[in-house]
């Protein structure tokens, strides 16, 4: 009765490698000197290992760039979804209003919607507002993102109200009880919106692709694609040196927040 | 609490969604009546249906939409039993799952710029799959440059870009599976195919379900995948309903003609899960 038990780790081990191996192969590869494409799995330890690629990305190329504005837009989004989460999540889960059915309802078909119908008329709008090839422009379409509120508004139904009551009897104001009670015990529930959050913004392609014209706006995502447009000599070890670059943010969230990550997919934050 | 009146707190988010939500939705539909080119924004006018009109009779529509339904058709069936048998593998095993489990659903967190980038590294003319095939004494296979491959090696790589994400979700509806009957039925002496088969896979339908709807979804949307691969080529054998659109719009400024495709994309969407839902909940009678 031995090989029954075995055979499920066989056959899992050979689905790792190969959902690994190509990630392993682009690691690997950035690591190389530019004429050692491709590298067989054989000679990936023979071969010599260099920086030279990273190297001539933060000294010669753009990519630098890149990925200082992908940082700058998920951080600067980051905080801004979270707290309009909560505070909206909150007042959804807490207070009855007309409408309240009507926003629940759009924000959720927003959530399945197909997300290129608003593409062209973003466009258009931020184009009204000045504010194409921006830091908005890349920022201010995430803040619409239905997927945490809803979330949010789920985990504050869970939660016990008498906490607020009292606070509420004991003269406290909203926006005080707020801070000063509900952000605190938020923690678990904030933690699945932001880490979702971050890799939907880290990750963006097609609204950054079309509301960014200038070269040093580009994100890491549209940069890298629009580098490798080129028809001619690819230049393999520098743009799988910039996939890597992008890839090391989503694995150090991936690290930390495994949990929360699949928590967030199981409620529908696929994008 | 306070009944008839939403808190402020509503306000910013509410705010921000309107503008950058449900206005650009109902702007998109004026503008699909509408012929209308940002370079010249005064010459833009009414046209009625005449942008629908001009999709449902252009062969480049339909070729767009015949190649989306080959890319949704030809994936999502694989995926979802892959991604099935993936699960059912994992729930079989104790030791380790953790880490197997997250080294089949790492890459779903990716940017698919990055897997998109790394594929065509691997599919290049001297990448490494062409290396192999040589060095096996084989010829070389023009993966993207082949218009009958082109879109079967965009398909391969969603796959394996996919697998992991759905069947993390196919594990986690297997948590809840009723431990009790399933262990009566082993008692009862029934072999791990038939448990599978008559306890299991019932129970697991409402996932399945979430499962073939998402895909579609995400499906439906290809684009990523297509710009960096191929660009729709070559001889527009990639050419997906989602980059038509970004085309029409962004390269001929056609505004209002690709609201237009991209409210029949919407309406395809809405009408595809319809259809399966009354299909996947009709064929849902206790097995």
């Amino acid at each position: 009765m031995k090989l029954p038990r075995f055979w499920p780790y066989a056959a899992l081990s050979a689905v790792a490698l190969l959902s690994l191996a190509p990630l392993l192969y682009m690691a690997r590869v950035s690591l190389g000197h530019g004429s050692d494409l491709p590298i067989s799995p054989a000679d990936w330890l023979g071969r010599p290992f260099t920086l030279e690629h990273y190297r001539s990305l933060w000294s010669g190329g753009p990519m630098g760039r890149f990925a200082l504005n992908s940082a700058i837009v998920s951080c600067a989004a980051l905080p801004l979804q979270l707290l309009l989460a909560a505070a909206a999540g909150h007042a959804l889960a807490r207070s009855r209003f007309i409408g309240k059915r009507a926003t629940l309802a759009l924000a959720t078909a927003f959530l399945i919607l197909p997300r290129q119908v608003t593409l062209v008329p973003l466009y258009l709008i931020m184009a009204k507002l000045g504010l194409l090839d921006t830091y908005p422009a890349l920022i201010l379409p995430h803040l619409a993102d239905p997927f945490g509120v809803l979330f949010m508004s789920h985990y504050y139904q869970t939660m016990s109200a008498e906490l607020e009551d009292a606070a509420r009897t004991d003269g406290l104001s909203g926006g005080t009880i707020f801070r000063r009670i509900i952000l605190p015990l938020s923690g678990p529930g904030l933690a699945v919106v932001g880490v979702n959050g971050f890799l939907t913004t880290w990750n963006a392609f097609l609204h950054p692709l079309v509301l960014t014209t200038s070269e040093s706006m580009r994100t890491l995502p549209v940069g890298l694609a629009l580098f490798a447009q080129s028809e001619y000599a690819v230049d393999w070890g520098a743009l799988l040196a910039g996939s890597t670059v992008a890839t090391l943010p989503v694995l150090v969230a991936f690290a930390l927040f495994q949990r929360q990550i699949v928590e967030g997919v199981l409620q529908g934050s696929g994008r | 609490m306070r009944a008839g009146r939403p808190s402020v707190g509503l306000l910013p988010w509410g705010f921000c969604f309107a503008l950058f939500g449900l206005f650009p939705l109902l702007y998109a539909l004026t503008l699909s009546f509408q012929q209308m080119n940002p370079l010249r924004p005064d010459a833009s006018h009414f046209v009625g249906l005449a942008n629908y009109a001009h999709a449902l009779g252009s062969p480049s529509f339909w070729h767009a939409l015949r190649t989306t339904v080959i890319f949704v058709v030809g994936t999502l069936p694989v995926t979802l039993v892959l991604a099935y048998g993936v699960a059912a593998l994992l729930a079989r095993i104790r030791r380790a799952q953790s880490f197997f489990r997250a080294a089949i659903f790492f890459p779903a967190t990716l940017s698919m710029v990055v897997i998109a980038l790394v594929f065509k590294s691997l599919y290049a003319e001297d990448g490494l799959l062409n290396g192999w095939l040589a060095s096996a004494g084989l010829a070389r296979v023009h993966w993207l440059q082949d218009p009958r491959l082109a879109l079967p090696s965009i398909m391969l790589m969603d796959i394996w870009a996919s697998v992991g994400y759905y069947a993390i979700l196919i594990l986690a509806g297997r948590k809840t599976l009723p431990v009790e009957q399933l262990e009566a039925a082993r008692l009862e002496g029934l072999t791990a195919w038939q448990v599978e088969r008559s306890i299991v896979l019932p129970h697991l339908r409402p996932v399945i379900l979430f499962v073939v709807l998402l895909n579609t979804i995400r499906s439906f949307q290809v684009f990523i995948e297509v710009f960096v691969l191929t660009r729709g080529g070559p001889l527009e054998s990639t050419l997906t309903l989602v980059f038509y659109l970004y085309e029409r719009a962004f390269y001929h400024f056609e505004m209002g003609y690709a609201c237009a495709i991209a409210y029949l994309l919407l309406a395809l969407v809405g009408i595809v899960l319809l259809i399966q839902r009354r299909v996947l909940r009709s064929t849902g009678a206790p097995a």
